[in-house]
Protein backbone atom coordinates (compact mmCIF):
# COMPACT_ATOMS: atom_id res chain seq x y z
CA UNK A 1 0.00 0.00 0.00
CA UNK A 2 1.54 3.48 -0.88
CA UNK A 3 2.41 5.87 1.98
CA UNK A 4 0.97 8.42 -0.06
CA UNK A 5 -2.65 9.01 0.19
CA UNK A 6 -4.51 9.92 -3.25
CA UNK A 7 -6.44 12.85 -3.20
CA UNK A 8 -9.86 10.55 -3.74
CA UNK A 9 -8.81 8.46 -1.16
CA UNK A 10 -8.39 11.39 1.45
CA UNK A 11 -11.80 12.85 0.54
CA UNK A 12 -12.87 9.63 1.59
CA UNK A 13 -11.89 9.06 4.79
CA UNK A 14 -12.68 12.81 5.55
CA UNK A 15 -16.47 11.63 4.47
CA UNK A 16 -16.14 9.00 6.56
CA UNK A 17 -15.00 10.95 9.50
CA UNK A 18 -17.81 13.51 9.02
CA UNK A 19 -20.58 11.13 8.60
CA UNK A 20 -19.33 9.37 11.30
CA UNK A 21 -19.64 12.48 13.90
CA UNK A 22 -22.87 13.25 11.85
CA UNK A 23 -24.34 9.72 12.44
CA UNK A 24 -23.15 9.54 15.96
CA UNK A 25 -24.59 12.91 17.05
CA UNK A 26 -27.90 12.49 15.47
CA UNK A 27 -28.67 9.35 16.73
CA UNK A 28 -26.65 9.66 19.94
CA UNK A 29 -29.08 12.51 20.64
CA UNK A 30 -32.30 10.22 19.78
CA UNK A 31 -30.78 7.33 21.95
CA UNK A 32 -30.43 9.35 24.98
CA UNK A 33 -34.33 10.46 24.04
CA UNK A 34 -35.46 7.17 24.22
CA UNK A 35 -33.43 6.26 27.25
CA UNK A 36 -35.36 8.82 29.36
CA UNK A 37 -38.31 7.35 28.48
CA UNK A 38 -37.14 3.76 28.62
CA UNK A 39 -35.70 4.77 32.06
CA UNK A 40 -38.63 6.12 33.35
CA UNK A 41 -40.93 3.34 32.89
CA UNK A 42 -40.65 -0.09 35.08
CA UNK A 43 -41.71 -3.34 33.64
CA UNK A 44 -45.20 -4.33 34.26
CA UNK A 45 -45.39 -6.65 37.18
CA UNK A 46 -46.19 -10.35 36.08
CA UNK A 47 -49.45 -11.15 35.32
CA UNK A 48 -50.99 -8.10 35.36
CA UNK A 49 -54.03 -7.75 32.72
CA UNK A 50 -53.37 -4.94 30.40
CA UNK A 51 -55.61 -1.64 30.84
CA UNK A 52 -53.97 1.30 29.10
CA UNK A 53 -55.77 1.29 25.77
CA UNK A 54 -53.40 3.67 24.42
CA UNK A 55 -50.93 0.87 23.86
CA UNK A 56 -53.39 -0.26 21.16
CA UNK A 57 -51.96 0.06 17.63
CA UNK A 58 -53.93 -0.69 14.33
CA UNK A 59 -51.65 -3.56 13.06
CA UNK A 60 -53.31 -5.29 16.19
CA UNK A 61 -56.09 -8.02 15.20
CA UNK A 62 -59.07 -8.50 17.46
CA UNK A 63 -58.30 -11.93 18.98
CA UNK A 64 -54.63 -10.57 20.42
CA UNK A 65 -56.25 -7.45 21.86
CA UNK A 66 -58.62 -9.61 23.02
CA UNK A 67 -56.20 -11.57 24.81
CA UNK A 68 -54.05 -8.68 26.12
CA UNK A 69 -56.73 -7.07 27.68
CA UNK A 70 -58.74 -10.13 28.72
CA UNK A 71 -62.36 -8.70 26.48
CA UNK A 72 -64.46 -11.72 25.17
CA UNK A 73 -63.53 -11.47 21.19
CA UNK A 74 -67.27 -11.81 20.79
CA UNK A 75 -67.66 -8.42 22.89
CA UNK A 76 -65.13 -6.51 20.32
CA UNK A 77 -66.57 -8.01 17.12
CA UNK A 78 -70.17 -7.03 18.37
CA UNK A 79 -68.67 -3.37 19.38
CA UNK A 80 -67.39 -2.48 15.65
CA UNK A 81 -70.51 -4.35 13.72
CA UNK A 82 -68.39 -6.89 11.82
CA UNK A 83 -68.51 -10.43 11.64
CA UNK A 84 -65.77 -12.40 13.04
CA UNK A 85 -65.33 -15.25 10.18
CA UNK A 86 -62.92 -13.97 8.02
CA UNK A 87 -62.19 -10.99 10.11
CA UNK A 88 -59.95 -12.77 12.79
CA UNK A 89 -56.51 -12.47 11.23
CA UNK A 90 -57.25 -8.87 9.87
CA UNK A 91 -55.65 -5.77 11.71
CA UNK A 92 -57.66 -2.93 12.95
CA UNK A 93 -56.97 -0.91 10.00
CA UNK A 94 -57.35 -3.52 7.32
CA UNK A 95 -60.95 -4.21 9.02
CA UNK A 96 -61.39 -0.46 8.98
CA UNK A 97 -60.14 0.01 5.32
CA UNK A 98 -62.91 -3.15 4.76
CA UNK A 99 -66.03 -1.79 6.47
CA UNK A 100 -65.90 2.04 7.31
CA UNK A 101 -63.53 3.14 4.27
CA UNK A 102 -64.80 6.77 5.29
CA UNK A 103 -64.42 6.83 9.23
CA UNK A 104 -60.55 6.92 9.62
CA UNK A 105 -59.77 5.15 13.15
CA UNK A 106 -63.02 4.45 13.47
CA UNK A 107 -62.76 1.10 14.36
CA UNK A 108 -59.68 1.52 16.79
CA UNK A 109 -61.52 4.37 18.42
CA UNK A 110 -64.18 2.03 18.74
CA UNK A 111 -62.12 -1.23 20.39
CA UNK A 112 -60.86 1.09 22.59
CA UNK A 113 -64.04 2.35 24.00
CA UNK A 114 -65.43 -1.02 24.73
CA UNK A 115 -62.03 -2.03 26.55
CA UNK A 116 -62.38 0.86 29.18
CA UNK A 117 -66.35 -0.20 29.27
CA UNK A 118 -65.34 -3.59 29.82
CA UNK A 119 -63.38 -2.12 32.32
CA UNK A 120 -63.46 -2.30 36.53
CA UNK A 121 -65.41 1.13 37.29
CA UNK A 122 -62.65 3.42 38.30
CA UNK A 123 -62.01 4.60 41.93
CA UNK A 124 -63.45 8.67 42.11
CA UNK A 125 -60.00 9.44 42.45
CA UNK A 126 -59.04 8.17 38.84
CA UNK A 127 -58.36 10.24 35.81
CA UNK A 128 -61.48 10.60 33.41
CA UNK A 129 -61.34 8.19 30.12
CA UNK A 130 -59.49 10.19 27.35
CA UNK A 131 -61.94 8.30 24.52
CA UNK A 132 -64.86 10.58 23.59
CA UNK A 133 -68.40 8.60 23.26
CA UNK A 134 -68.78 7.41 19.74
CA UNK A 135 -71.30 7.37 17.25
CA UNK A 136 -71.16 4.57 14.87
CA UNK A 137 -71.33 5.53 10.96
CA UNK A 138 -73.49 3.52 8.51
CA UNK A 139 -71.44 0.46 7.30
CA UNK A 140 -71.61 0.13 3.42
CA UNK B 1 -43.82 -3.20 6.30
CA UNK B 2 -43.34 -3.37 10.32
CA UNK B 3 -46.39 -2.80 10.79
CA UNK B 4 -47.90 -5.99 8.67
CA UNK B 5 -45.14 -7.91 9.32
CA UNK B 6 -46.65 -7.92 13.48
CA UNK B 7 -49.76 -8.42 12.18
CA UNK B 8 -48.40 -11.58 10.24
CA UNK B 9 -46.45 -12.81 13.65
CA UNK B 10 -49.50 -12.73 15.77
CA UNK B 11 -51.35 -14.82 13.20
CA UNK B 12 -48.81 -17.06 11.96
CA UNK B 13 -46.31 -17.40 15.02
CA UNK B 14 -43.20 -18.63 15.40
CA UNK B 15 -42.84 -20.29 11.83
CA UNK B 16 -43.30 -17.00 10.13
CA UNK B 17 -40.40 -15.23 12.69
CA UNK B 18 -38.09 -18.13 11.82
CA UNK B 19 -38.52 -17.40 7.98
CA UNK B 20 -38.40 -13.48 8.57
CA UNK B 21 -34.99 -14.34 10.18
CA UNK B 22 -33.81 -16.40 7.85
CA UNK B 23 -34.00 -13.92 5.14
CA UNK B 24 -32.42 -10.98 7.45
CA UNK B 25 -29.46 -13.24 7.76
CA UNK B 26 -29.10 -13.43 3.85
CA UNK B 27 -29.08 -9.77 4.08
CA UNK B 28 -32.46 -8.75 2.82
CA UNK B 29 -33.18 -6.07 4.53
CA UNK B 30 -35.99 -6.48 7.12
CA UNK B 31 -36.87 -4.92 10.59
CA UNK B 32 -35.54 -8.05 12.78
CA UNK B 33 -34.60 -6.21 15.76
CA UNK B 34 -38.17 -4.92 15.82
CA UNK B 35 -39.44 -7.98 15.34
CA UNK B 36 -37.43 -10.02 17.99
CA UNK B 37 -38.13 -7.19 20.78
CA UNK B 38 -42.25 -7.69 19.90
CA UNK B 39 -41.61 -11.34 19.84
CA UNK B 40 -40.47 -11.46 23.05
CA UNK B 41 -43.10 -9.48 24.32
CA UNK B 42 -46.26 -11.58 22.81
CA UNK B 43 -44.34 -14.64 24.59
CA UNK B 44 -45.27 -12.59 27.38
CA UNK B 45 -48.67 -11.97 26.18
CA UNK B 46 -48.93 -15.67 25.83
CA UNK B 47 -49.61 -15.59 22.02
CA UNK B 48 -45.73 -17.25 20.88
CA UNK B 49 -44.15 -20.03 23.12
CA UNK B 50 -40.75 -18.05 24.46
CA UNK B 51 -38.94 -21.31 24.27
CA UNK B 52 -40.11 -22.60 20.66
CA UNK B 53 -39.54 -19.09 19.39
CA UNK B 54 -36.02 -18.47 20.29
CA UNK B 55 -34.89 -21.94 19.19
CA UNK B 56 -36.70 -21.74 15.75
CA UNK B 57 -35.11 -18.24 15.34
CA UNK B 58 -31.91 -19.01 16.63
CA UNK B 59 -31.17 -22.16 13.76
CA UNK B 60 -33.20 -19.82 11.23
CA UNK B 61 -30.75 -17.04 11.73
CA UNK B 62 -27.76 -19.34 11.75
CA UNK B 63 -28.71 -21.12 9.09
CA UNK B 64 -29.23 -17.99 6.99
CA UNK B 65 -25.97 -16.37 8.23
CA UNK B 66 -24.82 -19.04 6.84
CA UNK B 67 -25.58 -19.16 3.15
CA UNK B 68 -24.67 -15.74 3.61
CA UNK B 69 -21.10 -17.09 4.70
CA UNK B 70 -21.03 -19.42 1.90
CA UNK B 71 -22.04 -17.01 -0.73
CA UNK B 72 -18.79 -14.85 0.20
CA UNK B 73 -16.92 -18.56 -0.01
CA UNK B 74 -18.39 -19.15 -3.67
CA UNK B 75 -17.37 -15.82 -4.82
CA UNK B 76 -13.92 -15.78 -3.49
CA UNK B 77 -12.30 -16.26 -7.03
CA UNK B 78 -14.62 -13.31 -8.89
CA UNK B 79 -12.97 -11.27 -5.77
CA UNK B 80 -9.65 -12.53 -6.49
CA UNK B 81 -9.88 -12.31 -10.47
CA UNK B 82 -10.23 -8.21 -9.42
CA UNK B 83 -7.81 -7.82 -6.87
CA UNK B 84 -5.66 -10.88 -7.48
CA UNK B 85 -4.10 -11.17 -4.46
CA UNK B 86 -2.82 -7.66 -3.83
CA UNK B 87 -0.47 -6.64 -0.92
CA UNK B 88 -3.65 -4.58 0.02
CA UNK B 89 -6.59 -7.58 -0.58
CA UNK B 90 -3.78 -9.75 1.60
CA UNK B 91 -3.26 -7.24 4.64
CA UNK B 92 -7.63 -7.47 4.32
CA UNK B 93 -7.44 -10.87 4.49
CA UNK B 94 -4.67 -10.84 7.53
CA UNK B 95 -6.81 -8.31 9.52
CA UNK B 96 -9.95 -10.41 9.46
CA UNK B 97 -8.13 -13.12 10.99
CA UNK B 98 -7.79 -10.95 13.46
CA UNK B 99 -10.18 -9.02 13.82
CA UNK B 100 -12.80 -11.50 12.67
CA UNK B 101 -14.32 -13.10 15.47
CA UNK B 102 -14.96 -10.10 17.25
CA UNK B 103 -16.69 -8.21 14.15
CA UNK B 104 -18.60 -11.70 13.51
CA UNK B 105 -20.29 -11.46 17.32
CA UNK B 106 -20.60 -8.01 17.95
CA UNK B 107 -22.10 -7.46 14.00
CA UNK B 108 -25.00 -10.01 15.48
CA UNK B 109 -26.82 -7.49 17.37
CA UNK B 110 -24.90 -4.48 18.24
CA UNK B 111 -23.72 -3.21 14.75
CA UNK B 112 -26.62 -4.92 12.84
CA UNK B 113 -26.29 -3.15 9.78
CA UNK B 114 -22.65 -4.81 8.99
CA UNK B 115 -23.64 -7.89 9.11
CA UNK B 116 -24.00 -9.44 5.76
CA UNK B 117 -20.65 -7.72 4.44
CA UNK B 118 -19.05 -9.43 7.64
CA UNK B 119 -20.92 -12.55 6.67
CA UNK B 120 -19.44 -11.99 3.06
CA UNK B 121 -15.83 -11.15 4.28
CA UNK B 122 -15.66 -14.08 6.54
CA UNK B 123 -16.60 -16.42 3.51
CA UNK B 124 -14.09 -14.39 0.94
CA UNK B 125 -11.36 -14.43 2.96
CA UNK B 126 -11.55 -18.29 4.08
CA UNK B 127 -12.17 -17.34 7.74
CA UNK B 128 -12.86 -21.33 9.11
CA UNK B 129 -16.29 -21.88 8.97
CA UNK B 130 -16.86 -23.72 12.55
CA UNK B 131 -14.78 -20.47 14.15
CA UNK B 132 -17.55 -18.37 12.48
CA UNK B 133 -20.14 -20.80 13.31
CA UNK B 134 -19.39 -20.18 17.11
CA UNK B 135 -19.20 -16.71 16.56
CA UNK B 136 -22.11 -16.16 15.22
CA UNK B 137 -24.09 -18.55 17.22
CA UNK B 138 -22.77 -16.85 20.49
CA UNK B 139 -23.84 -13.65 18.66
CA UNK B 140 -27.49 -14.77 17.62
CA UNK B 141 -27.90 -15.91 20.80
CA UNK B 142 -27.41 -12.67 22.72
CA UNK B 143 -29.51 -11.15 19.87
CA UNK B 144 -32.37 -13.60 20.14
CA UNK B 145 -32.80 -14.18 24.17
CA UNK B 146 -30.92 -9.99 24.98
CA UNK B 147 -33.51 -8.04 22.90
CA UNK B 148 -36.34 -10.89 23.16
CA UNK B 149 -35.80 -10.82 26.60
CA UNK B 150 -36.18 -7.37 27.41
CA UNK B 151 -39.15 -7.62 25.03
CA UNK B 152 -40.47 -10.64 27.49
CA UNK B 153 -39.72 -8.05 30.48
CA UNK B 154 -41.21 -4.74 29.30
CA UNK B 155 -44.30 -6.64 27.86
CA UNK B 156 -46.64 -4.39 26.14
CA UNK B 157 -44.52 -1.72 26.50
CA UNK B 158 -41.55 -3.15 24.38
CA UNK B 159 -41.94 -0.11 21.68
CA UNK B 160 -40.08 2.05 24.08
CA UNK B 161 -37.39 -0.77 24.30
CA UNK B 162 -37.57 -0.77 20.57
CA UNK B 163 -36.95 3.25 20.03
CA UNK B 164 -33.78 3.18 22.06
CA UNK B 165 -31.64 -0.02 20.86
CA UNK B 166 -32.78 0.88 17.38
CA UNK B 167 -31.44 4.56 18.30
CA UNK B 168 -28.55 3.34 20.23
CA UNK B 169 -27.33 0.64 17.21
CA UNK B 170 -27.46 3.71 14.86
CA UNK B 171 -25.11 5.82 17.27
CA UNK B 172 -22.71 2.35 17.30
CA UNK B 173 -22.42 2.58 13.94
CA UNK B 174 -21.55 6.09 13.83
CA UNK B 175 -18.62 5.52 16.23
CA UNK B 176 -17.59 3.20 14.10
CA UNK B 177 -17.36 4.64 10.94
CA UNK B 178 -15.78 7.58 12.74
CA UNK B 179 -13.18 5.07 14.26
CA UNK B 180 -12.43 3.65 11.65
CA UNK B 181 -11.90 6.90 9.33
CA UNK B 182 -9.87 8.07 12.19
CA UNK B 183 -7.90 4.77 12.02
CA UNK B 184 -6.88 5.36 8.39
CA UNK B 185 -6.28 8.62 8.76
CA UNK B 186 -3.52 7.83 12.04
CA UNK B 187 -1.97 5.40 9.55
CA UNK B 188 -1.33 7.73 6.57
CA UNK B 189 0.39 9.54 9.31
CA UNK B 190 2.50 7.24 10.92
CA UNK B 191 3.66 5.88 7.84
CA UNK B 192 4.16 9.40 6.10
CA UNK B 193 6.48 10.39 9.24
CA UNK B 194 8.58 7.14 8.52
CA UNK B 195 8.85 7.77 5.11
CA UNK B 196 10.49 11.32 5.89
CA UNK B 197 12.46 9.70 8.86
CA UNK B 198 13.97 7.51 6.60
CA UNK B 199 14.28 9.98 3.45
CA UNK B 200 16.29 12.02 6.56
CA UNK B 201 18.35 9.37 7.36
CA UNK B 202 19.25 8.74 3.62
Amino acid sequence: MSSKATPKQRALVIGLILFGILFTIFFGMRAIHAFKKFDGHRPPPSGKVETDVELIRDWMTIPFISRMYRVPEKNLFDAIGVPPFSNHDKSLKDINQDYYPNADGYVLDMVKATILAHQPTPMPDSAPSAVPPLTAPAAP
Amino acid sequence: MSEFLLTQIINYGAPLLGIIVFTGGLGIPLPCTLLVIAAGAFARQGILPWHTTALVSIISVVAGDSISYSLGRYSRELVLQRFSETPRWLQAEQSFQKWGPLSIFFSRFLVTAIALPVNLLSGTTRFPFKKFLVYDLSGEVVWIFGYGGLGYWFGSEWELVNEFISNFGGLVLGVVIFGFGIRQAWNWQKRNKAKSYNNAEA
